[in-house]
């Protein structure tokens, strides 16, 4: 990523990771591509992978530069079990944030996780 | 722009991170079954210790951990992640652990401050 002499240190308001147009973006796809599937083993890998990028490529091309992102895809069978997600993040809180969605349908649950983080 | 020779900054050392998730998950769920009213505390501590670990490296890096704890049923589990970013100094380190009623599958992102 070539960092170019702007020497902002923190975003205007508007070019900020708004993270309810990116759970928007998550949503679509998400929506789009999983409902009505079913778990199948060998599929899903696959299927994960290409979520995320995906999603990684539409909150890109939402108009957030200078931000660094991670995208991050569980997909997993319900089988009645029991699942916890939680996530810890050292960074600015000024400038940079994160999204999520849940996906769920009666054969598989979908968890999205999207971080900004803004590069100075 | 001019490269300026760093000595000590490398790209991020995944294998050390690595370690140091390990040794947290172990502290905190070593030898404990799976419990749903226990679970919230269990990813809570999980995650804070590996970001406090990871911190006291000192290293120019944000952070971003995320720890998933599920139960054995026999279902499965995939997790994939996609990332923007400058790959020569960033980096990410994914760990997964598992006793003999749960798994836990712990994410490290690293992401170097310039």
């Amino acid at each position: 990523m070539e960092g170019s002499d702007t020497y902002l240190i923190r975003p205007n308001h508007q070019y900020k990771f708004k993270p309810a147009i990116v759970k928007e973006c998550i949503r679509e796809i998400v929506r789009e591509r999983l409902s009505g599937m079913l778990y199948d083993p060998e599929e899903v890998p696959e299927l994960s992978r290409s979520l995320a990028d995906g999603i990684k490529d539409k909150v890109k091309n939402a108009g957030f530069d200078r931000y660094k992102l991670v995208v991050q895809v569980v997909i997993g069978e319900q089988r009645g079990q029991g699942i916890k997600m939680s996530s810890r993040c050292l960074w600015d809180a000024d400038t940079d944030n994160y999204a999520e969605d849940v996906f769920m349908n009666d054969s598989l649950f979908c968890v999205v996780a999207v971080f900004g983080s803004y590069y100075y | 722009m001019e490269e300026y020779p760093n000595g000590n900054e490398g790209s991020f050392n995944s294998e050390e991170a690595d370690g140091v998730v390990k040794e947290c998950i172990e502290a905190v769920v070593g030898g404990d079954d799976y419990s749903a009213n226990q679970v919230n505390k269990w990813t809570a501590s999980i995650v804070e210790r590996c970001l406090t670990q990871l911190v006291k490296q000192g290293k120019p890096y944000k952070y971003i951990v995320t720890c998933a704890v599920m139960q054995k049923t026999g279902a499965g589990l995939h997790t994939a992640n996609s990332c923007y970013w400058d790959t020569a100094v960033d980096g990410s380190c994914t760990v997964r652990w598992e006793n003999r009623t749960m798994y836990c599958v712990v994410s490290v992102f690293a992401v170097a401050i310039p």
